[in-house]
């Protein structure tokens, strides 16, 4: 029998489709008490991998393991574990009722929890209704119904905010976090960071069938430095006043600006003022998850190799914040290639992720890898 | 299991399928029974001419206490039980055509515990096809047999007791075909077209060619075998089937054979188990596919 201990272990994972590698060699593992995202591009081998977790996909090699077993060694694994899949099948004759009713005999579950399900995810007034007739947002809270019959100690969802309007998808993030905060395991599929930013605490990062980066999202957000860009007068005099002054770290920025780097406005401003540097204007700017999120998971649709050459917009330019630790001395543009995957192995001096795996993706071969890499 | 039994019992109960099914089942027996029951009824009278009467029994065979109503009963049911193959294809193919497997393996122990739940629920649902096809076409020949000629008590139990035992064996054949190939449509135009067509053409073809060395060929297919469990109980009362009457020729006893729906059947019994042979075999293929395939 399993070990109880609601843990989610995914081992060199492969899936291979013909010649098409699904998935290929991932690992992490979901703790309880958490919710842990697991976040790619569509196409990168989530839903196979959620499949070959609840067995309905024999992987090619490797193990996912629930409490330490495979699903179908669960004994009544829809006692531990509730899935809400993309695509699930609802016969279109049969009313939600009938058909929770026919899972909960399956479970072996009371007949009155059909009726509590329906309750909790607001479809009670809807039960009697084929389920053919109902919007993509009913259907996803009527899989949630079902996955959540057996009172099972492990939420597994793929794409579950899929076709919920905002009130839904709040409903949703709440109810998974006291879920999770009762000690139990969600893991929540999304190719959308932003839509499960703040509902989870552990995120797996995963492009092209491979791990990109996973761990706590707190670490993943705190490695993310903002910076103030500041317009002054005179570059090299502010540049020396803030040196002087001992005020951030200045960087080179590719439009007459000034970069400054842990510094806020009102010490850039002051440091200026006492030099007697003009400063026509100064932006914070804000990095954010999702950029971070694009430019490790982008390497799967790169067609090629970049032009060498971009146009340098005059403008700010937001879209490309460079981590700062990697920004390269010297030619003010980011050089082609693979984007400065920020993330893919723990830099020194950085906390350990201890959720680090053997399987885990190293920075160097992220250019090779991918539909695009020419593999 | 009893769990999971459970669950295929309100699959089928919460959706149309077994009364959309079961419907055309009754009046194709009842319609069939009706039809062959007459023809039948009048090739008896014929046989009851005084001139047929004086050539049969030199030959040793009374021809007018033959129960010709079997031979139209048989007939009836075997029409009507392609509809229990049909809902035993539905059992998992239609599983796969409406995506609701997924659910149905999530939420059983393991793939062959919800593959024997469904046997042994779809096996209760076919005897029940059985028993309704088999009053459906009792009802035909009510109609249209005279009363001499309707089967005694005792045959026509055996009639009732072999249509069941054909229902449970027809759906659990449509189980399999359904659970090795996944497709709904293309499994139930496949058999329908074979059952009723390719197989009945190849067996009248190769007697046509090769006769009584190919009279076997109707007893060991499959929709030869599944006709002959009711269909020979028809046939023995004739002594063309299990017990041989002595002169009867080969192929007076294939053609009255084929009167009631079973070529070539060797006995009830062995057109169970040869059925029952045929129907493990998709069984068992369908099982081992299903234990491997990738629901995505």
């Amino acid at each position: 029998m399993h070990d109880g201990s609601g843990r989610i272990a995914v081992q060199n994972l492969t899936k291979q489709f013909g010649t098409v590698p699904a998935v290929q060699n991932l690992s992490f593992a979901v703790e309880p008490g958490s919710v842990t995202g697991f976040l790619g591009p569509n196409g990168a081998g989530k839903t196979t991998t959620l499949r070959m977790l609840l067995g309905l996909v024999t992987p090619t090699s490797g193990a996912a393991t629930i409490n330490g077993r495979p699903y179908t060694q669960l004994g009544n694994p829809a006692r531990v574990v509730g899935s809400v899949l993309e695509n699930e099948g609802f016969h279109a004759k049969r009313t939600a009722r009938n058909h929770l009713r026919v899972y909960a005999a399956a479970i072996g579950v009371p007949d009155q929890r059909v009726d509590e399900m329906l309750g909790l995810v607001g479809l009670a007034s809807a039960a009697d209704r084929p389920a053919g007739g109902y919007s993509l947002g009913m259907r996803q809270r009527l899989s949630l119904a079902t996955a959540l019959l057996g009172d099972p100690q492990v939420l597994v969802l793929d794409e579950p905010s899929n076709g919920l309007d905002p009130e839904g998808i709040a409903w949703l993030r709440g109810f998974l976090q006291s879920f999770a905060k009762q000690g139990r395991t969600v893991l929540v599929s999304s190719h959308l960071l932003s839509e499960v930013e703040q509902m989870i605490d552990q995120v797996v990062i995963v492009s092209a069938g491979m791990t990109r980066y996973y761990g706590p999202l707190e670490q993943l957000r705190a490695s993310q430095q903002s910076r103030v860009l500041v317009q002054p007068a005179d570059a090299n005099a502010l540049v020396t006043a803030l040196r002087e002054a001992g005020v951030g770290e200045v960087q080179p920025a590719h439009d007459g600006r000034v970069a400054v780097a842990n510094a806020n406005v009102q010490q850039i401003g002051d440091a200026a003022a006492k030099a007697g540097v003009a400063v026509y204007g100064m932006e914070e700017e804000k990095a954010d998850l999702e950029q971070l999120f694009f430019q490790m998971t982008s390497p799967q649709y790169a067609g090629g190799p970049l032009p060498p050459q971009q146009p340098v917009p005059q403008q700010p330019v937001p879209q490309q914040p460079v981590p700062p630790q990697q920004q390269p001395p010297g030619p003010p543009q980011q050089p082609p290639g693979p984007p400065p995957g920020f993330q893919q192995g723990p830099q020194p001096g950085q906390p350990q992720n201890p959720y680090q795996a053997p399987g885990y993706q190293q920075p160097g071969q992220q250019g090779q890898q991918g539909w695009g890499g020419g593999q | 299991m009893g769990n999971l039994i459970k669950a295929e019992m309100r699959k089928i109960v919460t959706t149309k399928s077994w009364w959309a099914l079961l419907i055309p089942a009754f009046f194709a027996s009842l319609l069939f029974a009706l039809g062959w029951g007459a023809f039948t009824n009048s090739l008896a009278n014929v046989l009851d001419s005084e001139d047929t009467l004086t050539v049969t029994r030199t030959l040793g065979i009374e021809t007018g206490e033959l129960p010709m109503g079997l031979l139209a009963i048989g007939h009836g049911i075997n029409v009507g039980l392609l509809f229990a193959v049909i809902l035993g294809v539905l059992a998992v193919a239609g599983e796969y055509s409406k995506k609701t497997i997924t659910t149905t393996f999530l939420t059983a122990p393991n793939r062959p515990m919800a593959l024997g739940a469904k046997m042994i629920t779809y096996s209760i649902w076919g005897a029940l096809y059985g028993l309704a096809v088999s009053a459906a076409a009792s009802l035909g020949i009510a109609f249209v047999v005279d009363g001499a000629r309707m089967p005694s008590s005792g045959q026509w139990l055996a009639v009732i007791g072999t249509s069941l035992l054909a229902g449970v064996l027809a759906t659990l054949f449509g189980v399999g075909v359904g659970a090795l190939w996944k497709s709904v449509a293309g499994s139930v135009v496949t058999l329908s077209i074979y059952m009723l067509l390719i197989e009945n053409v190849w067996v009248f073809i190769s007697y046509g060619l090769w006769q009584e060395n190919v009279a076997w060929m109707g007893g060991v297919l499959p929709n030869g075998t599944l006709n002959g469990i009711v269909g020979a109980i028809g046939a023995e009362a004739f002594g063309a089937a299990g017990v041989r009457i002595p002169g009867l020729q080969d192929e007076a006893v294939w053609g009255l054979q084929f009167s009631a729906g079973a070529p070539g059947a060797f006995s009830w019994w062995a057109s169970a188990l040869i059925f029952f042979g045929w129907t493990m075999v998709v069984f068992v293929g369908g099982w081992l596919v299903n234990q491997k395939r990738d629901i995505t």
